[in-house]
């Protein structure tokens, strides 16, 4: 349960948590980045990475870790692009820092076991839930997660909770039926 | 976003600690932030709205802070509950339906899994020109520069308690609900525990950059929600241009006390069109011992309106608060679906 | 193999690629190794100059490596001609050339540093002042008798509108507005530029990969042979990614300044800006018709607003005109100029916005004539276009009206307005036409078919969602034999054979035509020999009478292996390159394919013929009774587009056409300060666009259709057929439901409320 399990964030740069002095807010150009070593698992992997403390998940799995699966449609929490499971639940990566992740993350890599599809994703290839495919990742993690919060039952509900997804091409209806194709299979296993 | 130093804080003790107590505290944009959910402070630092120099990761308190607790006397959430912990909650979604459907009814699934309940009572204004710092001419940002929404466009800003320095809307849902119900915030700051009325916790329009009466440095652990006989028939209306992720047009949490048709007791705050989380006590009391009728209802809003400075663009939220109000009366009373 | 057995239970060929997020997208390269970041700087104000751009205290900032403006590349980027006048830019304004600011948002700096978060932080820190002119944000008023200041140009005529419109017996005199819309894919404006060698590679999603090598080469000064476009899957396009965008040129030469990859990830706010977007359009419509329903006069006049610098139109009078019969017909079209930047195509550029006030205006005119207004569609319809004579290719309007009204439910309709209600909302059906023309242009595409019977099919055609390469490998299992996980595609490189632009919906048309002539070549090589052979089970039979299906030749006669074939051949791989020239190609339009220039043809541009697929929209709105919402519970769309290649991806487009058709009419809008000429909700919590709770039941049918005059597969385009027209069945619908005519979008909660009760 504690954080410690799966993350610890070092200290790479300046002294972490000293407090600027006073009168520094005028002269921060010359302050340097902070630089942070964090620990942090994906898809089952530890991961070691030296960050500046700005950086966000999303743009350290992309250019740090090389997962350019997860996506940037906004960068500001308004498209549901960057969605990826922490700890099990749908946050937005683009609003997430890397230094604060506490628990294990999974992105649209990890899903796939042993080359078979998750079921989410095989229902979004046998129900063509997707046109350029760009908000399709964060889409099925979001879907996953959405089945598991026990928010599917209803097509209602699922296009209520499946809101935070934009898709610009569109592909919604084939989405809805995706989630509703994946969801007994998931249920039972 | 600039550069700024990171630290967890894992005891109270040490949040404050890191807060420090500095010597001219910046209210307009604190040197350091407490970080909950980053829904909004990410938001707003990308954007240079806020820069802080320094970051609390406050997350580490969840265990604390992290609570739902149900008494007799009322409802007690801690800050750091989660906006989907406590709309998916069985015992709210009982006994305070309209909390749980302003929750419900906010932002989206992974906001709401990120979103503190804390968090969520300090969100800042959408209005654009507070939002990007290239404009000129946003009080609320650079108090004296001018409000350009004044003559700008202007649709989605507020019709009731705004000033000629701001007629920004109060975006969030939540605070709504609380609002209506009376509830109280707990908060730890250096100078020790205190209980705020959560209304009295938002100022006026007068000095739009000072959005509220937290002392610097202070952190707010927990709500309080007192029980009463109108929580458990209460709703919340949410009205948008799309069906869901959006912030509200308008917006009404309303919860009623009736007995044989009458209203003994109404409570009812609005959102969308106002500065802050609205308090409607002159509709509540045009309908305190009435019959809950469309007619009373009509009468109610009109009261709550009565005091409306529509602009340009924003002049249908007078008419559309009102309905909005009728229909969320009409709904909890159980005389519309 | 016959296409219904390479189809059955097919699957998009690249799903398994996008749902484990192994598509790479332009963003998603780095250009080799540790790029450099930029960031963008632009214009705050809309017109004027930049009098003080201080950046020596920005260069000392941590990880700044360099800055770009009109200090360093004034001069440097040769101003590109836009696709009208013959070029690739969105824009005639050179990035960073001099001090003058065209319009707000116009880059004036890129901040190139070590990471992403320093070139923001440090972009941010740029102290830039201005001389400010007032600028024009939209349409000036007019003088006297002139609606508003512009250049103003005759568009398709006949007769004499003006006298029978004032002589008709029943008339209407209308007048629409569309708002201003971008693009908006999902994939934000990103561009990687490396050099090596002296050579320029460019990883940025792409709709024109060879007119942004060709349009890029030009702007830099350097041989096109020099630059390659990698776009091998975008993140959506719908129009934004047809022309060079104000940053590509900007981001190459600061990869070559600091010898470095330097990789730009514009923001969504700046996607605004440096690109193309919908133009906003105001509209007067005037129509006659007899007391029968018979149209006599059709008067569209439209105005859209462009940039200061190029005088982009959409001028959609062009179809307008030519939808229903009539003798007598006139229109103009004016551009007004403001200090914008120039708008360019999105999704049916012209269609959109002219059908919407012309649908709109003929269910006015059905009111008018207290007529059902599918009837006034059928009594006007025609086989011929009305200002030339030319005749349709195939038109089947009325049989998806037909089809579409009878799955929709439309004799369910009474038609008095709002009749039909349901608890607290009120229900309205309405309906439209939608009509998109059938463009083709050139097209290359090299086929290899291997000796093991597997086959790979290169051409840069651009999958951008809408499936170019499941209809590229469907023709080429079709044209081969071969199942379809035996074809193998390459699109998106310009160092592929030419495929035009993905616009105008051409680019299965085109595409697959030339693919399909490849394959004939190829089959008609192993045939030769087959027939020719010493021995074999198709030796002396009839060349044509062999066909090649499921890994077989075959003829009455008996059948061979496709691998004993090409074995005969006594090679390991056959290659064929194709081109295809369509029907009224210009002279040099096939060489010009090779420089990126389409040389577009078909629609309405051909002397001899018209040619256009046809659809019929049908939606049922409801509006609450109080507080005014609009929602969409039913969109029914029958469309006629030729032949469908990939009915799984064809449908997909259709439906996500028709999401943005109710989009067009409900949601989308940019909204600008008028006083700065800006755009204020540059974000996507402020641009709406429908979110799945906003979505209702959808039926996308097709319409059966043979045309064999259109190309040589009989293909029409449907990426642009599903959301023309809509908006105006949205606003007719509304109408039924209220009573209240709309004639602007978006159509809002407060265009309604006074008049609910
Ligand atoms: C696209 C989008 C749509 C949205 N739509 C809606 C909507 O429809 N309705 C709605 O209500 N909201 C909406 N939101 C806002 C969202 O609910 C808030 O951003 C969120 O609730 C903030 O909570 P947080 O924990 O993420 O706060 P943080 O971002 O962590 O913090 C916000 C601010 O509060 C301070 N803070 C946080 N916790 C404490 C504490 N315990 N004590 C003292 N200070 C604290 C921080 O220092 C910071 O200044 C939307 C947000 C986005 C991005
Ligand atoms: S309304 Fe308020 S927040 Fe908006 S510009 Fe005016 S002062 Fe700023
Ligand atoms: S990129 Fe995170 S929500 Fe859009
Ligand atoms: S598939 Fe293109 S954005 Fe969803």
């Amino acid at each position: 349960m504690q954080r410690r399990d799966f993350l610890k964030v070092t200290l790479a740069g300046p002294a972490l948590g000293r407090l600027p002095p006073e009168g520094e807010a005028h002269s921060r150009q010359e302050e340097a980045p902070t630089r942070l070593v964090v620990d942090l698992t994906v898809n089952g992997l530890a991961q070691r990475v030296e960050v500046d403390a700005r950086a966000t998940l999303l743009d350290t799995l992309r250019h740090r870790l090389g997962l350019t699966g997860t996506k940037k449609g906004c960068d500001h929490g308004q498209c549901g692009a960057c969605t990826v499971l922490i700890g099990g639940r749908r946050v937005l990566s683009c609003l997430t820092l890397v230094a604060a992740v506490r628990k294990p993350a999974t992105t649209i890599e990890g899903l796939e076991k042993e080359g078979v599809l998750h079921p989410v994703q095989q229902a979004f290839i046998d129900q063509d839930a997707l046109q350029c495919g760009y908000c399709t990742p964060g889409q099925i993690l979001s879907a996953i997660a959405c089945i598991e919060e026990g928010h599917a039952e209803t097509r209602a509900a699922i296009q209520e909770y499946m809101s935070g997804n934009l898709c610009r091409c569109a592909a919604y209806p084939h989405i809805f039926a995706a989630i509703e194709q994946a969801r007994p299979l998931m249920l039972k296993g | 976003m600039r550069a700024f130093a990171y630290i967890r804080a894992d005891s109270t003790d040490s949040a404050l600690r890191g807060m420090g107590s500095p010597t001219q505290p910046d209210r307009l944009n604190p040197q350091v932030q407490y970080l909950a959910g980053g829904t909004l402070l990410l938001d707003l630092m990308k954007l240079e709205v806020l820069s802080p120099h320094q970051v609390i990761d406050i997350n580490g308190l969840e265990s604390e802070y992290g609570r739902i607790e149900l008494t007799e006397g009322g409802l007690h959430l801690g800050a750091l509950v989660r906006m989907s912990q406590a709309a998916d909650d069985a015992r709210v979604r009982r006994d305070y339906p309209v909390i749980a459907q302003s929750l419900a009814q906010a932002a989206s699934a992974q906001i709401r899994n990120m979103a503190s309940l804390g968090g969520n009572l300090l969100q800042r204004t959408r209005c654009t020109y507070f939002r990007d710092t290239s404009w000129q001419g946003c009080n609320k940002r650079q108090p004296g520069s001018g409000c350009a929404a004044l003559n700008g466009p202007n649709r989605q800003h507020a019709v009731l308690g705004v000033s000629d320095q701001c007629i920004s809307t109060y975006p969030g849902d939540f605070a709504q609900s609380l609002v209506a119900l009376g509830a109280t915030v707990e908060t730890v700051g250096p100078t020790g525990r205190r209980s705020v009325d959560l209304e009295a916790l938002y100022r006026d329009a007068q000095q739009p950059e000072l959005e509220t009466n937290l002392l610097p440095g202070e952190l707010i652990t927990g709500i309080r929600v007192p029980a009463g006989p109108w929580t458990r028939n209460s709703a919340y209306l949410k009205i948008r241009d799309r069906v869901s992720y959006e912030f509200a047009l308008a917006s009404a949490a309303v919860a009623l006390d009736l007995s044989e048709g009458r209203v003994r007791e109404a409570r009812i705050a609005l959102g969308g069109v106002s500065y802050r989380p609205w308090r409607a006590r002159e509709a509540e009391s045009v309908l305190k011992g009435q019959p809950l009728t469309q007619a009373n209802a009509t009468a109610a809003a009109r009261a709550a309106f009565a005091t409306a400075r529509p602009r340009a663009q924003n002049a249908f939220k007078v008419e559309l608060g009102q309905r909005t109000l009728v229909r969320a009366l009409l709904q909890v009373a159980g005389q519309t679906s | 193999m016959k296409g219904s057995e390479v189809r059955r239970g097919y699957r998009r060929v690249d799903a398994v690629l996008k749902v484990t997020g192994r598509a790479r997208y332009g963003s998603d390269f780095d250009g080799g190794t540790s790029p450099a970041h930029a960031c963008l700087v632009t214009s705050r104000i809309a017109r004027g100059r930049i009098s003080r751009f201080e950046e020596t205290p920005v260069r000392a900032l941590p990880g700044v490596l360099e800055i770009l403006s009109f200090k360093n590349l004034g001069g440097r980027i040769k101003p590109g001609q836009t696709f009208p006048t013959g070029g690739y830019m969105g824009s005639s304004v050179a990035p960073l050339d001099s001090t003058t600011i065209w319009y707000a948002g116009q880059i004036i700096a890129v901040v190139i540093a070590n990471t992403f978060e320093e070139a923001r932080a440090a972009a941010r820190q740029l102290k830039v002042e201005y001389i400010e002119e007032p600028p024009t944000a939209s349409f000036a008023v007019g003088h006297e008798g002139v609606d508003f200041e512009g250049q103003t140009e005759k568009g398709p005529a006949v007769g004499d509108a003006i006298g029978a419109h004032t002589a008709a017996p029943v008339k209407i005199d209308a007048r629409y507005a569309t708002p201003t819309q971008h693009h908006n894919s999902m994939e934000l404006f990103t561009t990687t530029c490396a050099w090596k060698d002296g050579k320029l590679t460019v990883w940025e999603s792409s709709q024109n990969v060879y007119g942004y090598q060709y349009g890029l080469a030009d702007q830099l000064g350097i041989p096109p042979a020099d630059v390659r476009i990698v776009s091998p899957y975008l993140g959506g396009a719908f129009g934004g990614r047809s022309f060079l965008s104000q940053t590509t040129a900007v981001i190459a030469l600061g990869a070559k300044m600091i010898g470095r990859p330097v990789r730009l990830e514009a923001s969504r706010a700046d996607g605004f800006t440096i690109a193309t977007y919908r133009a906003e359009t105001r509209h007067r419509v005037r129509l006659a018709a007899s007391r029968e329903g018979r149209l006599q006069a059709l008067i569209h006049e439209g105005w859209e607003v462009s940039s200061r610098r190029d005088t982009y139109k959409v001028a959609g009078v062009d179809v307008s005109t030519r939808l229903y019969a009539c003798p007598n017909v006139a229109s103009s079209v004016t551009v007004c100029a403001a200090d914008r930047a120039t708008p360019g195509f999105m999704r049916a550029p012209a269609e959109v916005p002219y059908l919407f006030a012309l649908e709109s205006a003929m269910d006015e005119l059905a009111v008018a004539l207290d007529m059902d207004p599918i009837e006034l569609r059928r009594i006007n319809d025609t086989q011929v276009e009305p200002i030339e004579g030319r005749p349709y290719t195939s038109r089947a309007l009325m049989q998806c009206f037909d089809v579409g009204a009878e799955r929709f439910g439309w004799n369910r309709r009474n038609p008095t307005p709002g009749s039909m209600r349901e608890q607290d909302w009120r229900i309205g059906f309405g309906c439209a036409s939608s009509l998109y023309p059938t463009f083709m242009a050139p097209a290359a595409a090299r086929i290899t078919l291997w000796a093991d019977g597997a086959a790979q099919v290169q051409t840069a055609a651009h999958e951008m969602g809408q499936g170019v390469r499941t209809v590229v490998a469907i023709t080429a299992a079709e044209g081969l034999g071969i199942p379809l996980d035996q074809v193998r595609v390459e699109v998106g490189d310009s160092s592929l054979p030419p495929g035009p632009v993905a616009g105008g919906s051409n680019s299965t048309a085109s595409v697959c035509n030339a693919v399909a002539k490849g394959c004939q070549d190829i089959r008609e090589r192993i045939i030769a020999a087959a027939v020719a052979a010493a021995e074999g089970p198709l030796k002396g039979m009839i060349a044509r009478e062999i066909r090649f299906i499921a890994g077989y030749l075959v003829c009455a006669a008996g059948r061979e292996p496709l691998r004993t074939a090409i074995a005969r051949l006594g090679r390991g791989a056959l290659e064929s390159y194709a081109e295809n020239s369509p029907h009224g190609t210009p002279a040099g339009g096939v060489a010009g394919m090779y420089k990126g220039q389409p040389a577009f043809t078909g629609g309405t541009f051909l002397k001899d013929r018209i040619q256009c697929a046809f659809g019929a929209q049908f939606v049922e709105v409801r509006v609450h009774e109080r507080t005014g919402e609009i929602r969409v519970p039913r969109l029914v769309g029958a469309f006629a587009a030729g032949r469908i290649v990939s009915p799984l991806t064809a449908r997909s487009q259709l439906m996500g056409g028709q999401i943005w058709g109710m989009s067009a009419a409900l949601h989308e809008a940019t909204q600008m300060d008028a006083h700065h000429a800006r755009y204020v909700n540059t974000d996507l919590a402020g641009y709406l666009v429908p979110v799945a709770a906003d979505i209702g039941q959808i039926e996308s049918i097709f319409v059966p259709e043979e045309d064999s005059l259109v190309n040589d597969l009989g293909i029409k385009g449907v990426g642009e057929l599903g959301n023309v027209g809509l908006n105006a069945a949205i606003a007719n619908a509304v109408f039924h439901a209220t009573g209240l005519r709309i004639r602007e979008l978006p159509i809002r909660i407060e265009h309604l409320l006074e008049r609910l009760s």
